[in-house]
């Protein structure tokens, strides 16, 4: 008898992206309420520094993607962020016509989403397990740093590259720069709200089903005629696409870009943020990114070694007892409530 | 001529040394399993303790064993405290040794800061071959590579320690029927691991400048070696592995630089292991 109720509610005890994605809408709508009026409270350093960090948050739920609702860990994440920073610095010296950021935005989507999309098809089509997935993605972070040191006639090498800010020019309606710390901010903040909805949607819509039935049971997805493979791919696709294009603007933002933007270091950081904020929510992810890495670049000033000995710390305690993430665990909340009510 | 006599040269270094870095990698990662990311942050921990044992004044030699056995002691601390309980959970203990490489590289950061530290070669002078030079001490280390890698293919394949070990790769349910104390196994084959990986550390520290990410160069490279030979191949597959990957840098690095050079290499490795996951050495 509670074989059979195991069977039918595999979920029953643990939590569940469907538990999260419930209370989270409400959450998302409130925190990006509070993104959206903080310009005009605060002022000066923050305004300037919050865009980048929403931009790591944005690279965290492509993380997220991949990781909470495909079940598949890429270590590489911020070798896309940082290829799509170089791209962007690359296309700004272009003169086609149009204006160059609008190219680097757009090729950043393309490079990205080709290179994950040639990498997953290649590795995923063999079956290659997680774990070598992780060590592969591992390598291409290595490997985009070392492109970027080597090939220093385009890429600046160690020095790094400087990176203009952008302008978002309408045609005859005229343009806005993005000099300034505020109109920066009010232009990163829709892209990084419109990611988490195309996302959320994205995940609840068919795709997402498909993906979490591969995450769940392969060779089930496999008996009902679904290729496993073109559906990873495409979530890998999508989620280097992400990446690379927060990097684009993120390059933009903080006016340059150096190989160690793409280094391991960095790269597993973001599963640092993704792992404590939550892998089964985006908006834990996203959240995740924002304020680890705010309260790392705090704290850092403070007590820089200290401060990663703690992240570290809290990172094993996360994987250990709390898989859910701070997201998990407030999605369990309201459930202990109700359990606790009902003895 | 010259060139190709260099070329030789310089691939049996590299790979008898990559095979020592990797050698500790090969052993957790093929007998018990876990993806050890943590191998970096031994191979660091091992030359930041050579370092610190020779700047007390200990003769080289015992300098590298003290830190090897250091490193062993922390390999058996962590497989006590957390690893065994996840055993069942590769991918668990992936990140947990990854949050043990970060942390770890936090403390050797606190304990001995961020500059970079130089441990003075204790065999100085090279080898004059006529058209090659071979630096001794690494012309050592690569022997102690091969006696280690020979000495752990003795244990394995003559004693009775070894017939355990390989009775628990081949089947560990029926081994412990036998009566065999799996979880002291996993420890003893774990600690061994981490032991290995702070030799080599120790023993490559002279060949570099010592800092806290030193491990790190090794670390991706020591797994392209164990997949690329075939995990759970600890002899042969390491030798193979490390003669593919540090072979072929050693050759692409004749045409481009160094760091381009290893760019190929990990295409090179990633191509392998989506064509040959369980390795060169095993058939399909």
């Amino acid at each position: 008898m509670t074989v059979d109720a195991d069977k039918r509610f595999p979920a029953a005890g643990r939590i569940t992206w469907r538990d999260i994605g419930a209370s989270e809408t409400g959450v998302a709508v409130v925190v990006l309420a509070i993104f959206a009026l903080l310009p005009m409270v605060v002022s000066g350093y923050p305004i300037y520094i919050l865009p980048q960090y929403m931009l790591f948050g944005m690279m965290a739920m492509s993380l997220g993607l991949m990781w909470g609702f495909v079940g598949i860990l890429s270590f590489g994440q911020a070798g896309f962020f940082a290829l799509g920073a170089y791209t962007m610095g690359l296309a700004m010296h272009t003169n086609w016509g149009i204006n160059p950021a609008y190219v680097g935005l757009l090729l950043s989507l393309v490079v990205g989403g080709t290179l994950a999309a040639v990498v997953g098809y290649f590795l995923f089509s063999a079956g290659v397990r997680a774990t070598y997935f992780v060590l592969v993605t591992l390598a291409l972070s290595i490997m985009v740093e070392q492109v970027a040191v080597s090939q220093s006639e385009i890429t600046g090498g160690w020095n790094g590259m400087f990176i203009d800010r952008m302008s978002l020019t309408f045609g005859p309606l005229g343009d806005v720069p993005l000099f300034d710390d505020a109109p920066a901010y009010y232009a990163v903040l829709p892209v990084v709200a419109l990611s988490y909805v195309l996302l959320r949607w994205l995940v609840s819509a068919r795709f997402g089903k498909i993906l979490a039935g591969i995450r769940e049971n392969e060779d089930r997805m496999t008996a009902l005629g679904y290729n496993i493979s073109v559906h990873k791919t495409r979530a890998f696709a999508l989620s280097g696409a992400i990446a690379c294009f927060a990097g684009a603007l993120y390059g933009t933002h903080a006016n340059f870009v150096a190989p160690s933007l793409g280094g391991v270091l960095f790269s597993t950081e973001v599963v640092v943020w993704v792992a404590i904020g939550g892998r089964h929510s985006l908006l834990g992810a996203l959240l995740g990114g924002i304020l680890v890495a705010s309260l790392s670049n705090y704290l850092s000033t403070v007590t820089p070694e200290y401060w990663q000995l703690v992240l570290g710390l809290i990172f094993i305690a996360v994987i250990v007892f709390f898989k859910g993430g701070v997201a998990g665990a407030v999605a369990q909340l309201p459930r202990l409530w109700r359990t606790g009510r009902q003895p | 001529m010259e060139t190709a006599v260099s070329v030789v040269v310089d691939a049996t270094l590299i790979t008898l040394i990559l095979a020592l870095a990797a050698f500790g990698l090969a052993i957790i990662y093929g007998l018990v399993g876990v993806i050890n990311m943590g191998h970096g942050a031994f191979l660091t921990l091992g030359a930041y303790l050579t370092w610190a044992a020779t700047t007390a004044g200990v003769p080289f030699v015992p300098a590298v064993l003290l830190a090897a056995l250091g490193v062993g002691l922390v390999g058996l601390a962590l497989e006590h405290l957390i690893i065994r309980h996840f055993y069942d959970r590769p991918f668990d203990t992936l990140l947990l040794t990854w949050a043990f490489f970060l942390v770890m590289t936090e403390i050797i950061k606190i304990v001995f800061g961020t500059d970079f530290r130089n441990v003075a070669s204790p065999l100085a002078g090279a080898i004059d071959l006529g058209t090659v030079k071979i630096p001794i001490y690494r012309a050592t280390i690569a022997l102690v590579s091969l006696a280690l890698i020979g000495g752990t293919a003795f244990v394995f394949y003559r004693t009775t320690l070894g017939i355990k070990i390989r009775a628990l790769i081949q089947n560990r349910e029926v081994a412990s029927l036998l009566g065999l104390d799996i979880a002291l196994m996993y420890k003893l084959v774990f600690g061994v691991g981490a032991c290995a990986a702070g030799l080599a550390g120790g023993l490559i520290s002279p060949m570099l400048s010592v800092d806290p990410y030193i491990g790190n160069v090794f670390l991706v490279r020591s797994f392209f070696v164990v997949i690329v030979g075939g995990v759970g191949q600890l002899l042969g597959g390491t030798l193979i592995g490390s003669f593919f990957i540090g072979g072929s840098e050693t050759l692409f690095a004749l045409f481009s630089k160094q760091v381009f050079a290893q760019t190929v290499v990990f295409l090179l490795a990633i191509i392998v292991l989506r064509f040959r996951p369980a390795g060169l050495l095993r058939a399909r």
